[in-house]
């Protein structure tokens, strides 16, 4: 499989804070990558700096070859980006918002057809505001699709989503990847990067504790003699991440 | 370069759609400033003709004095107040300034004089010390009254007499200044409060930020909003043109392409103001006193709400360069006073290298969050 990106000793400091120390991972194309972590663990940090969002201290970002750093404007048009909380201006038409940001790309394309990959067809001439959470980041996944991105970031996409909401939405990135694109995402539920991520890396502290699929780090936390109380044979991914990142509560930042 | 203006133009005409659907926006756009119009339109109609607020006591019951009272309350100048019927009544309200001044007509007044066939008498204006310089003149006017009343009953001589003569030329009315004030604040609500109340909800909510993802420019982005806002103003300001011309019969003896391309020239001047205040607010609580220390200032010193030559000279000589004032001066000597672009290039140059400086400032201050 060919390395879409590749993350070499990333760093990033606010004041005496080491936010991202030092990380490493490669994603391959067509591949779902979850990062995990604890609030302040530094995985919104490096999901910015490789969305050109956030300058980068040290260390080199390469997104399909191209340096994040050295040439942002490139990368902004094989990038998509979908923000924690989606949000539109009022009195926008669903089909309207599509149109714009192809436009932001010099592109003209057929809304319906976007509206349609995300089942929102019906609603193509409300206003956005009528639009609940689940629709809302439904519609923020296609218009962070309409320039055929090869790379889509997701930060934390599920968060306050009833469990439908949220299982409609794991499908629609399972899509995104079969067209090959990569997607990395960060979440904070277990079961979803179970269920999603072909591998996942979890952060704490800014450094990168642990990286691979989810069956090899249950399998690995097993291996170190791991039981559950009464299920003796199971673990979830849950187990993994609490045995990595310890229980203590964290400040959000 | 076709794909950067496909962007911008998509951009605005999504943009002026969405502005439609927004009846707040549109209220305060285009349904404020007519308000100013029609208060600050009505304030300056009635300084055209002077007229005094009085109470006409008559004590006489002569024919002659009634016909008076009532010529007196025909009368275009004198406002009578009907409901004063005694001379403490009128003294009360003339201390509250409600009155100007009382006219108390005595007993005698209309009647006969033994000895003589006409009637006579002396009318007596009262009023308070505040009041000294309307009683002046309201004495003269009665003076005059009585001049051309006596004339009628015994034929006088006057050798010297004196008569005014309206000529037929254009001259500015104190509406011309104000409509070119309420322009002005027109201009400054859409081109500063419209985008400083706008980018910080839009950097709060993130939608500067995601739009920061793509390939957008900052200059695609102003220029857009600058697109946008000329067509919005030109629509305001153009309502306004008609409602002071069909309401406060507003004469625009200038050119309306060469008015409407100088008001396009500044409010993407003012925008600019508003872009860089906005642009740099991270939010509103940043936004709002920066806005408010340059923009209240200004409305005042380049004569929004009053004209400037009501100001001190220093103030007059300082308030010339403010960015507003060129635009405010221009847009009347173009429209009430015929002067052409060319006429103008002490003002366009002043607003082209105030363009200059806020744009470069607004370029450099923007943040996307």
């Amino acid at each position: 499989m060919v390395a879409m990106i590749e993350v070499k000793d990333l760093k990033k400091r606010y004041g005496d804070k080491q936010a991202v120390d030092g990380i490493s991972f490669t994603v391959k194309k067509g591949e779902i990558f979850g990062i995990l972590g604890p609030n302040g663990a530094g995985k919104t940090t490096t999901l910015e700096m490789m969305e050109t969002l956030r300058p980068i201290d040290s260390g080199t970002v390469l997104i399909d070859g191209i340096d994040v750093a050295k040439d942002p404007e490139k990368i902004k048009y094989i990038i998509g980006v979908q923000p924690q909380t989606p949000a539109f201006q009022d009195k926008t038409k669903l089909t309207e918002v599509i149109e714009m940001f192809a436009a932001a790309y010099g592109e003209r394309v057929d809304a319906m057809q976007f509206l349609r990959d995300v089942e929102l067809e019906e609603k193509a001439n409300s206003y956005v505001e009528s639009l609940s959470g689940g629709q809302k980041q439904r519609l923020s996944i296609t218009t962070a699709l309409v320039h055929g991105p090869k790379v889509f970031f997701l930060d934390e996409p599920t968060t306050g989503l009833d469990p439908q909401a949220r299982r409609n939405l794991w499908g629609l990135i399972e899509k995104v990847r079969d067209r090959g694109i990569s997607v990395i995402m960060t979440t904070h539920y277990m079961d979803e990067a179970e269920v999603l991520c072909d591998r996942i890396a979890v952060m704490d502290n800014g450094k990168i504790v642990a990286i691979d699929t989810p069956k090899n780090l249950i399998k690995q936390l097993l291996k170190r003699g791991f039981t559950k109380e009464q299920h003796v044979e199971q673990a979830n991914l849950e187990d993994v991440f609490i045995d990595l990142t310890g229980k203590g509560l964290r400040e959000d930042i | 370069m076709k794909r950067s203006l496909f962007t911008v133009l998509t951009f605005v005409r999504i943009n002026t759609k969405r502005f439609f659907r927004d009846r707040l926006a549109l209220f305060f756009t285009i349904g404020f400033p007519l308000i100013f119009l029609f208060v600050f339109g009505s304030l300056n109609n009635g300084s055209g003709n002077v007229s005094f607020n009085v109470a006409v006591i008559n004590n006489s019951t002569s024919a002659f004095s009634k016909t008076f009272v009532q010529q007196l309350t025909d009368s275009k100048i004198l406002k009578v107040n009907k409901d004063v019927k005694t001379i403490d009544q009128a003294k009360e309200k003339m201390t509250r300034s409600e009155l100007d001044a009382t006219i108390e007509l005595p007993t005698d007044f209309g009647n006969v004089s033994p000895g003589t066939t006409y009637p006579s008498g002396v009318a007596n204006v009262i009023y308070t010390q505040n009041n000294a310089q309307s009683a002046t003149a309201l004495t003269s006017i009665l003076d005059a009254q009585f001049k051309a009343i006596n004339g009628k009953f015994v034929t006088n001589v006057t050798p010297f007499t004196v008569t005014s003569t309206q000529l037929n030329q254009l001259s500015l009315s104190p509406f011309d200044y104000t409509f070119a004030g309420l322009l002005g604040f027109a201009i400054i609500g859409m081109g500063i409060f419209g985008p400083v109340n706008v980018f910080p909800e839009l950097k709060k909510m993130g939608i500067l930020r995601r739009l920061s993802t793509t390939p957008l420019r900052v200059w695609q982005y102003f220029l857009s909003t600058m697109i946008g806002q000329a067509i919005i103003g030109l629509l305001s300001l153009g309502i306004m043109f008609i409602v002071a011309v069909l309401v406060f019969h507003l004469k625009v003896v200038g050119n309306w392409f060469e008015l409407a391309a100088f008001i396009i020239f500044g409010i993407i001047t003012i925008l600019g103001i508003g872009l860089a205040l906005g642009g740099w607010a991270k939010n509103e609580r940043q936004a709002a006193p920066l806005t408010n220390i340059i923009v209240f200032p200004m409305m005042f010193l380049s004569g929004t709400f009053f004209p400037r030559y009501l100001m001190p000279e220093w103030l007059q000589n300082i308030s010339a360069f403010l960015p507003l004032t060129p635009i405010i001066d221009g847009i009347r000597l173009i429209a009430t006073e015929g002067k052409h672009l060319i006429d103008l290039l002490p003002q366009i140059g002043l607003i082209g290298a105030w363009l200059v400086v806020i744009y470069f400032i607004a370029f450099r201050v923007f943040r996307w969050e």
